[in-house]
């Protein structure tokens, strides 16, 4: 069953000088269980993806999908509070930079307390107070902090940037989610701490079958832990596939100048020389290229791509090119 | 916390001395004869004046001076007024308490309502009622404090008849005096009279109260506009909202605290300022108060007043000061720590 499913979900950002239109008909599925990497630079908006699902934009942004179903819930025929109470029942979100994230003024057990929802407890309300203190220590024991006494009492600002995710993380877990939208949550952390917490996700992804979305800009990094990756570029979809598939064969020419840009593949390049990467930089929201946004930086790009394209779908592989370098495998 | 403390003791203590050092160098720059003005016997006789001189230790180095200086100031010995002939200390000791009231009150008032209207602004920020309180708060802080003093007076003293407009309370009343505070004293006293004294006293205080309140309200309304503001900015209300709290739980556990850390030390500075309103406040309503008293000393070249006077009040806006540093760290665990470093 599809946990999730929108279909050319499209999102406008109301300026003073017009509409712009910052998400240009993205298609999303999530399988319950499945780990999916959310793949493009800074300003591709997948983080403003990652929030208008869990509809947390504010009233500048508008959102419109031609489909947005929810556990077979269709989501669009709601309100706008319905929406809301049935995406933050099941959907949890995780940030980066996770102390700023946690109230300064508040302690982390606090913080802690009040995400476990109500309807877990039971009992009269003298007996809930210790039935949340317990739900709490177990959340914390879930995310690998053994010493719960301490990091209960303790202020975000006491606790490292890989702690205060695990207590994000926490956060996140009190209410039992089915999906966890993980907005580059490893940012700003070294090197171990990234992969203590991507094994920490991974581990609860097989453990309590909890599907996972992960943003993040490290093409290569996000290749280790997902099953299947989206990959975005300035507001628009761009390829979508098994992780196998997007890694060993890019059919969008963006894709492969993504991977081509890492280190590793350009392993046998001679030392002090320039990876290879595309010319010019992503676009801004205020001069957005129409047709398809990659346009003027594409090495492929001809006449007819100042059209938009439509996505093909070659085996659960889709695409959205007019030129997909499937020919060339 | 302990730290926290004793840095915040020490700082009193050296404010103080610095202070006392000030109040002390005044004595040379008033004119007439020093040991007049320091003790305020403007009558003395030749033999009074060589007793004073040895008293005050005028003629030996300027550390024993001031180190009589600080004798006389912790014995209490602080000199006659030379307008009343009535010694400094207890003089003080009854207007302080009353300018004490006069300003805890007006603070309180402009806290009540200039917080929690700033926080409304900000909730509906660009909308109407932001608009609306904005609007109140820039007209309000435009009103000068004598101008709409006197408007008070004429419209709900002398037009409507609500409130008193002059004193502390109604002269029917014979309240002793225990604490100097007259709302405690009122509550201390025996008399049969006892609560319409109180309501008497109440009227009495609302009107300047609220007329010092106004001008720190309206600064209030848009400090705590503009913090609100930047925290519900801020990405922990973000996550706040995802972890699936009503927008009024947000308000209430993390943005309210949050806002109030940010403009609680402003609140502090802001009560110098409305110790100046009080002062002019005072002098409209014939307020019995300390500073009432000072603008007549000033009036009156009362040197042995003014001297005295402006420590004590010196000494008062510090501690308040002090007092909201404390109240800061209570509200934020950042500032408890000591912060080397960092």
């Amino acid at each position: 069953m599809n946990l999730l499913d929108i279909r050319n979900l499209s999102i406008e950002l109301k300026t003073k000088t017009g509409v712009i239109l910052a998400i240009d008909r993205v298609s999303l599925t999530m399988k319950e269980g499945e780990v999916r990497g959310l793949v493009g630079e800074s300003g591709s908006g997948k983080s403003i993806l990652a929030q208008a699902i869990m509809g947390v934009l504010d009233d500048r942004w508008q959102v419109h999908a031609d489909r947005f179903h929810w556990r077979n819930i269709d989501l669009l025929s709601l309100t706008h509070q319905q929406q809301k109470d049935i995406i933050s029942q099941d959907v949890a979100m995780i940030f980066q930079e996770p102390m700023a994230c946690l109230d300064p003024s508040t302690t982390v057990g606090e913080q802690l307390e009040e995400a476990v929802p109500d309807h877990q407890l039971t009992g009269f309300f003298w007996q809930k107070n210790k039935q949340r203190k317990l739900a709490v220590i177990n959340l914390l024991h879930k995310v690998g902090i053994k010493n719960h006494t301490k990091c209960y009492r303790s202020y975000p600002h006491q606790l490292t940037e890989a702690f205060c995710q695990r207590v994000m993380i926490a956060i996140a877990l009190a209410k039992k989610p089915l999906l966890l939208i993980a907005d580059e949550p490893t940012a700003a952390m070294e090197t171990t701490n990234q992969g203590q917490i991507f094994r920490l996700l991974a581990s609860l992804n097989q453990l309590k079958n909890m599907s996972i979305l992960l943003i993040s800009h490290d093409l290569e990094n996000v290749t280790h832990w997902t099953n299947n990756i989206t990959v975005m570029y300035s507001g628009q979809f761009v390829e979508a596939g098994t992780t196998e598939q997007i890694f060993n064969t890019p059919y969008h020419p963006y894709t492969q100048a993504l991977l081509e840009s890492s280190p590793k593949a350009n392993i046998e390049l001679p030392p002090k020389s320039r990876l290879t990467t595309l010319p010019g930089s992503i676009p801004v929201l205020q001069h957005l290229p129409i047709g398809c946004r990659l346009g003027p930086r594409c090495p492929r790009a001809q006449k007819i791509c100042v059209q938009a394209p439509k996505t093909t779908n070659y085996h659960g592989h889709q695409v959205n090119c007019h030129y997909p370098l499937k020919e060339i495998y | 916390m302990l730290m926290f403390t004793l840095r915040r003791l020490s700082l009193f203590f050296f404010t103080m001395v610095l202070l006392s050092m000030l109040t002390f160098s005044l004595r040379y720059f008033f004119p007439g004869d020093m040991l007049i003005n320091l003790s305020g016997q403007i009558n003395a006789n030749t033999a009074e004046l060589k007793q004073l001189a040895i008293d005050y230790k005028i003629h030996e180095s300027i550390f024993s001076q001031y180190w009589q200086y600080l004798t006389n100031i912790f014995h209490g010995n602080l000199g006659l007024s030379m307008a009343s002939q009535l010694p400094i200390s207890t003089e003080i000791s009854t207007l302080l308490p009353a300018t004490i009231e006069l300003s805890i009150i007006a603070l309180t008032i402009a806290m009540v309502m200039g917080i929690p209207l700033g926080f409304i602004a900000a909730i509906y920020h660009r909308k109407k009622i932001d608009n609306i309180i904005l609007t109140f708060a820039i007209v309000g802080h435009s009103f000068p404090v004598f101008w709409l003093g006197l408007l008070v007076i004429l419209i709900f003293s002398i037009q409507l008849a609500w409130f008193p407009s002059a004193g502390d309370i109604s002269l029917l009343f014979e309240i002793p005096q225990q604490t100097g505070f007259l709302f405690i004293d009122i509550l201390l006293s025996n008399s049969p009279y006892k609560w319409q004294a109180f309501n008497s006293a109440l009227a009495h205080i609302f009107l300047p109260a609220s007329v010092v309140a106004l001008a720190p309200a309206t600064v209030f309304i848009r400090l705590a506009r503009t913090s609100m503001m930047e925290v519900l900015e801020t990405s922990y209300i973000q996550a706040a909202k995802t972890k699936g709290l009503s927008f009024i739980q947000i308000i209430y556990h993390h943005a309210i605290r949050n806002a109030l850390i940010k403009m609680i030390r402003h609140i502090g500075l802001q009560f110098a300022n409305l110790i100046t309103f009080v002062m002019i406040t005072e002098v409209i309503f014939s307020w019995p108060g300390i500073g009432r008293w000072l603008i007549v000393s000033i009036g009156q070249r009362d040197y042995t007043a003014i001297q005295n006077g402006l420590l004590v009040l010196s000494i008062f806006i510090f501690v308040v000061h002090i007092f909201t540093d404390f109240i800061y760290a209570a509200l934020n665990p950042l500032a408890r720590e000591h912060n080397h470093g960092s």
